[in-house]
């Protein structure tokens, strides 16, 4: 994975700038204060989360209301003008067209609904899929781990986007066989985050108590452990949507995108390149479209770490 | 079907040309593969060297597996066969002086040049024709399926005598002969890892052309020098070196050209970019006429499109002028065969006409009128222009009360979803040429039953009486039998609006002002054969 | 002795890893919908002719004896012929190789060589404005998609600039042949063939750094927090107490150390930067296994395609092997927890 820490020391447990939050609170009544309302205010005082949380919310609502907002809501579909195709940006067309004459700016929104679509579908199976392994590899033990947790070594060293490529290209490529593919290999990031916070976990006081209860095994995973990986889980799934774009991306880049005339911005990234340099709109509004969004994503993701005091842990 | 395959033999597999054209497309996402030249002369060494970009440079330089223009556009060069095709299409001696036919057409007799020679010196022999052919049987692939089936034997009556021996007449036999490009038996032999040379040929040419490979191949090119022995002579100033430089993308091939590097442009790149490199001064540009004709293939067996009616209000839907005029430069097509054919073109054939209202008409004529008619247009994924087609037609079609999907596919899965009626979408973008020189090419790969299931026939015709007409014009040796058949399958299908026809391929050539010699070989030649190039500057 | 179990263990459990791979790929593989012989012999192939192919190339055997074949012919270095090319695809493979390995080479040493003093300034002025536009580069770096920052590379330095070349290796028709280890600068180097190093250097520089730019940043990030957190380690202190020089401290006491964690995640993130080098090589038409495992993919070339993502794997379990070895050298202390 690219890497993404904009955190402070990776093995210091208090971030510096996480500074003792209570004492800068208003002096009255701290402790009824309620833990949601300390959280976001140590959220609201970091910079780089609420850049990236507007970043994502605006996306979000953008590709949400985009029939709404875009001003040419029927260019999402066939729609020709050979008349007006390629016009540089300009007050009617804030991005310019592209070569069948339809505008830019409303196909890159569209476009964001697709990834946006993509990252919660493919993170909407490999979370749940990753946790569940992650948890049984780390609490069981034993072979479960064993061949859990071999199978994320081996998934892990494989080039991914040439597996996904060869995945793709042999079914027909679409929009769903790129969100299965690569739900397919993204489970095992997250398998191997929730097996090493369990396997800490497995040996802490208060699970060994829940067993010497006898409390059910449902119990304590999912009750008294699952609980304390949220917050990790919440980090790395916010960092994981910025890089299941790129990765959609880079994948509709070389073909195996949605089909047209659905807008997808890596596709249309493919699309400009045809007519580089002179009508440059076309595949660099897309592709800058594509590392608005990732950041967001990445800023939210590393706000939420400072935010979460989560450790970097492999 | 690529538009052109070099002013040579017309490949039997250059089907599988525009095969290979695609995946190009599809990997570089531009327009596709054929190699044109370009001249350039190289400074100091009073050298004439030519410089083309290319999509991609051919998996293996085989001979034998040649599966489209741009293998074929090396293998011209490198290799030489015992005949060849000139411009108008007529065939001509090259290994081979000279050459019979017995009275009904079974036996084929060719006699060689007594001073041919291959590269390394060593004389061609009828033995070596008896090798390359059985080889390329053997092998079953790139042009064996012209052959299977129709060839019985090939013999070396003596040193220099071959003669082909056929199982049944088939009248466009001595057109397919330019096909076998003839290997040096002694040189293979000596490299045959017990695999007939396979891994040995697919990087080293052992054949009789005027080009002797010079670097390469490799992912960013290749190189091929001229062989001043060469056997066939050269002209005055002849083309010394050629090179193809791999250029992806349309933006590379811009770079490449500002920065002096090329000099000669492929086909199939966008409009856009023609006009930018005519911008910079040095170059002239040509167009030419094909027999390439680019085609909608109808799904004649699948829903809505197994209703004529429905056939024919997608004809009328389609916005020919625009098409013609913006996105693909071509000509007026009016049937199965382009006028290159204009011979066997029957008088009347109504020219396609673009009009919603009949297009409306038709729709309420047929047994899907009513509902929303669901429908889905195929193309090859990667393909600007194939795209925008795509579009124009699903706005028009949409107006019409019809539910499109668009399915785009890399030409590998095209070829694949051809092999079922099921599979095969009921609208297909198509270029198909002749793959030798005789309508036959055109008629039978794309309308006989015994090629169903291939992306060439993919309107899935099945018909008893289309077949009969075909095999009928085959098996007779006199041409006013055949230009009948043949007139009469044209008005069929026109008729049936099997295929809706686009338009007649336009050959874009962009080239340095001194190179001459490009002249177009009627039969989907790409000018790709450099001897018949002169350099015209000093 | 320690560090020699440390080694083997290392390596048996590469090679697991790789057998595993080998079962995935070759799943994968066998499990495409599609007929591979029908695809190899193109669409006019007669019946007769694919059922002919299928049996050369074993496809009608069980599926336990088509692995077996394969991976024993794998052990031998086998991987089969490649129906595209005809060759056998080991030599396809190893005519490609050297330049990817040549474009992923020049792209670690510019992660390290840009990524380091990078990383060690931000550490040294931590939370100045060095650090704060450092960290802006890294983070940008990372989201930056691939295709997007080598298209741009490409359009101002080639089209705009026309500075630099922004296709292949070497000009074409160029006549050198890297014949000793098969990268084309090392070779120009040892051949002393000065114009050829040149040239291969200006073709390197574009692909090298759009498939860097990610790595830098990493290296960068990675660096400047384990410089933080070994400076306030106690013989950092000490050796500050002792009045080591600055120069020295820097450098042995807080580099050496601080050097694994950049490793260890360079290793991480080497697949990848696999995928995307197949991005900048296509876009800029760079001879290596991209293009042809891109080609192959498109074509259902099975052996070919399974040989393409093998060597990417054991190219990915060697160079985590090789960094295993490193840090185990730098930092006992690695040797002993491992890092699984």
């Amino acid at each position: 994975m690219a890497t993404r820490s904009l955190r402070e020391e990776p093995a210091a447990g208090a971030a510096p700038d996480a500074e003792p939050p209570v004492t800068t609170l208003p002096e009255a009544e701290p402790e009824r204060l309620s833990a949601a309302y300390q959280s976001w205010y140590r959220f609201s005082r970091n910079p780089t989360a609420v850049i990236g949380a507007a970043i994502v919310v605006i996306c979000i609502l953008a590709a949400v209301l985009a029939p709404l907002i875009t001003p040419y809501p029927s260019h999402v579909g066939a729609v020709v003008d050979f008349r007006a195709r390629h016009l540089p940006p300009s007050w009617e067309h804030w991005m310019g067209t592209d070569n069948v004459g339809r505008d830019i700016l409303t196909r890159v929104v569209y476009g964001m609904r697709i990834s946006l679509l993509l990252a919660f579908v493919v993170l909407g199976v490999a979370v749940p899929v990753g946790t569940l392994l992650g948890l049984a590899a780390g609490y069981f033990g034993g072979w479960v781990e064993v061949v859990i947790m071999r199978l994320t070594d081996i998934a892990l060293a494989i080039p991914g986007l040439v597996l996904l490529m060869a995945v793709a290209t042999v079914f027909s490529p679409n929009l769903l066989t790129t969100m299965l593919a690569l739900a397919a290999l993204w489970w095992t990031w997250h398998a191997r985050l929730i097996y090493a916070i369990t396997r800490q976990l497995r040996s802490q006081e208060f699970v060994e108590a829940a067993e010497t209860l006898g409390a059910s095994t449902f119990h304590i995973l999912f009750r008294e452990i699952l609980p304390n990986c949220v917050s990790a889980l919440a980090v790395k799934t916010s960092l994981d949507c910025g890089f299941v774009i790129l990765t959609g991306a880079a994948l509709s880049f070389l073909g195996l995108g949605a089909q047209p005339p659905m807008p997808d911005l890596g596709t249309m990234v493919a699309g400009g390149t045809n007519y580089l340099p002179d009508y440059w709109w076309g595949s660099v509004m897309p592709g800058c479209a594509v590392l608005v969004i990732a950041l967001g994503f990445n800023l939210l993701g590393d706000g939420l770490r400072d935010l979460f005091d989560v450790q970097e842990i492999r | 079907m690529v538009p052109g395959q070099g002013p040579g033999p017309v490949m039997g597999c250059s089907q599988l040309g525009s095969d290979k054209m695609k995946t190009w497309n599809k990997v570089a996402s531009a327009g596709a593969g054929l190699l044109l030249g370009t001249a350039l002369a190289g400074p100091a060494l009073a050298q004439t060297v030519i410089t083309l970009d290319t999509p991609e440079v051919p998996g293996s330089l085989d001979p034998s597996k040649i599966s489209d223009a741009g293998d074929y556009a090396l293998a011209v060069n490198l290799y030489d066969a015992l005949m060849t095709v000139l411009p108008g299409g007529a065939l001509a001696p090259e290994l081979a002086e000279s050459w019979e036919v017995n009275e009904d057409a079974t036996e084929a007799t060719f006699f060689i040049r007594e001073d041919a020679t291959f590269t390394d010196g060593s004389p061609v022999e009828a033995s070596d024709v008896v090798y390359s052919y059985d080889r390329l049987m053997r092998l079953n692939q790139g042009p064996s399926n012209l052959f299977a089936g129709v060839v019985e034997s090939v013999e070396a009556v003596d040193a220099k005598t071959v003669r082909f021996t056929l199982s049944k007449t088939f009248a466009p036999f001595l057109a397919t002969v330019p096909s076998i490009f003839i290997i040096n038996e002694e040189v293979a032999t000596a490299n045959d890892a017990g695999d007939d040379a396979q891994e040995w040929l697919a990087t080293n040419p052992a054949g009789a052309g005027a080009y002797l490979l010079k670097d390469g191949p490799s992912g960013s090119g290749i190189v091929i020098e001229r062989d001043e022995d060469y056997y066939g002579g050269w002209n005055e100033s002849p083309i010394d070196e050629v090179r193809w430089i791999v250029a992806p993308d349309d933006s590379t091939v811009r770079s490449l050209a500002a920065s002096g590097e090329l000099t000669m442009v492929s086909a199939f790149r966008a409009p856009e970019t023609y006009d930018a490199l005519m911008e910079m001064g040095r170059f002239t540009q040509e167009d030419t006429s094909t027999a390439t004709a680019y085609l909608l293939k109808l799904n004649t067996q699948l829903a809505p499109t197994d209703d004529v009616h429905i056939r024919r209000a997608i004809a009328y839907a389609t916005d020919y002028d625009t098409i013609r005029e913006v996105i693909y430069p071509g000509e007026e097509l009016t049937g199965p065969l382009p006028p290159a054919f204009a011979d066997f073109i029957p008088e009347g054939l109504p020219a396609p006409e673009f009009d919603m209202e009949k297009a409306a008409e038709e729709v309420a004529q047929s047994s899907y009128a009513g509902a929303p008619i669901p429908i889905t247009l195929g193309y090859v994924a990667g393909t600007q222009f194939e795209e925008e087609i795509s579009l124009l037609l699903q706005s028009n079609l949409e107006q019409l009360g019809f539910e499109v999907t668009q399915q785009a596919d890399p030409w590998a899965r095209v070829v694949e979803i051809a092999g079922a009626v099921e599979t095969t979408p009921n609208v297909n973008q198509v270029f198909f040429g002749p793959t030798y020189p005789s309508p036959d090419s055109m008629f039978f790969s794309q309308y006989h039953s015994d090629s169903a299931g291939s992306w060439t026939s993919m309107e899935w015709l099945e018909d008893p009486e289309i077949d009969a007409l075909i095999d009928e014009a085959r098996s007779s040796g006199d041409p006013e039998v055949q230009a009948a058949a043949y007139g009469e399958l044209q008005e069929r299908i026109v008729d049936m609006q099997a295929d809706v026809f686009l338009l007649t391929l336009t050959f874009q050539l962009v080239m340095d002002e001194c190179l001459t010699g490009y002249e177009f070989v009627p039969m989907q030649s790409v000018p790709s054969d450099f001897t018949r190039y002169e350099w015209l500057c000093d | 002795m320690e560090y020699l179990v440390f080694l083997v263990r290392r390596l048996l459990w590469s090679l697991l890893v790789l057998f595993g791979l080998s079962v995935v790929i070759f799943v994968i593989a066998r499990g495409m919908p599609g007929d591979p012989a029908r695809m190899a012999l193109g669409p006019t192939a007669s019946a007769d002719q694919v059922a002919q192919l299928r049996e050369t190339m074993g496809l009608d055997l069980p599926l336990v004896t088509q692995y077996v074949r394969y991976l024993g012919g794998l052990a031998q270095g086998d991987l089969g012929r490649s129906l595209l090319t005809g060759r056998s695809v080991s030599a396809d493979i190893s005519d490609t190789f050297a330049a990817t390995f040549e474009l992923v080479l020049a792209t670690i040493l510019i992660a390290f060589v840009v990524g380091l003093p990078l990383g060690v300034m931000a550490a040294q002025w931590k939370d100045r404005w060095p650090d704060n536009s450092i960290r802006l580069f890294a983070l940008l770096s990372a989201v930056t998609p691939t295709f997007l920052l080598a298209l741009l590379l490409q359009i101002l330095a080639g089209y705009v600039l026309h500075v630099l070349p922004t296709t292949g290796r070497l000009p074409i028709g160029a006549g050198f042949s890297a014949d000793i280890t098969g990268l084309v600068t090392v070779d120009a180097l040892l051949k002393g063939n000065w114009a050829i190093l040149g040239e291969g250097l200006r073709h390197l520089i574009l692909p090298a750094f759009a498939l860097a730019a990610a790595s830098v940043g990493q290296v960068a990030l990675t660096t400047r927090a384990s410089m933080i957190d070994v400076t306030s380690q106690d013989y950092v202190e000490a050796a500050r107490a002792f009045g080591v020089p600055e120069r020295v401290r820097v450098l042995k006491y807080m580099l050496r150390p601080a050097l694994v964690a950049p490793m260890t995640i360079l290793g991480l993130s080497f697949a990848s930067l696999i995928g995307n080098a197949f991005v900048v090589e296509l876009i800029f038409a760079w001879p290596g296994m991209a293009s042809y495992g891109v080609r192959t993919i498109l074509q259902k070339d099975l052996n070919a395609v399974m040989g393409v993502v093998m060597v990417s794997g054991a190219f990915f379990v060697m160079v985590n092997l090789a960094i295993d070895v490193a840090t185990g050298l730098i930092d006992p202390r690695v040797r002993l927890g491992g890092r699984s």
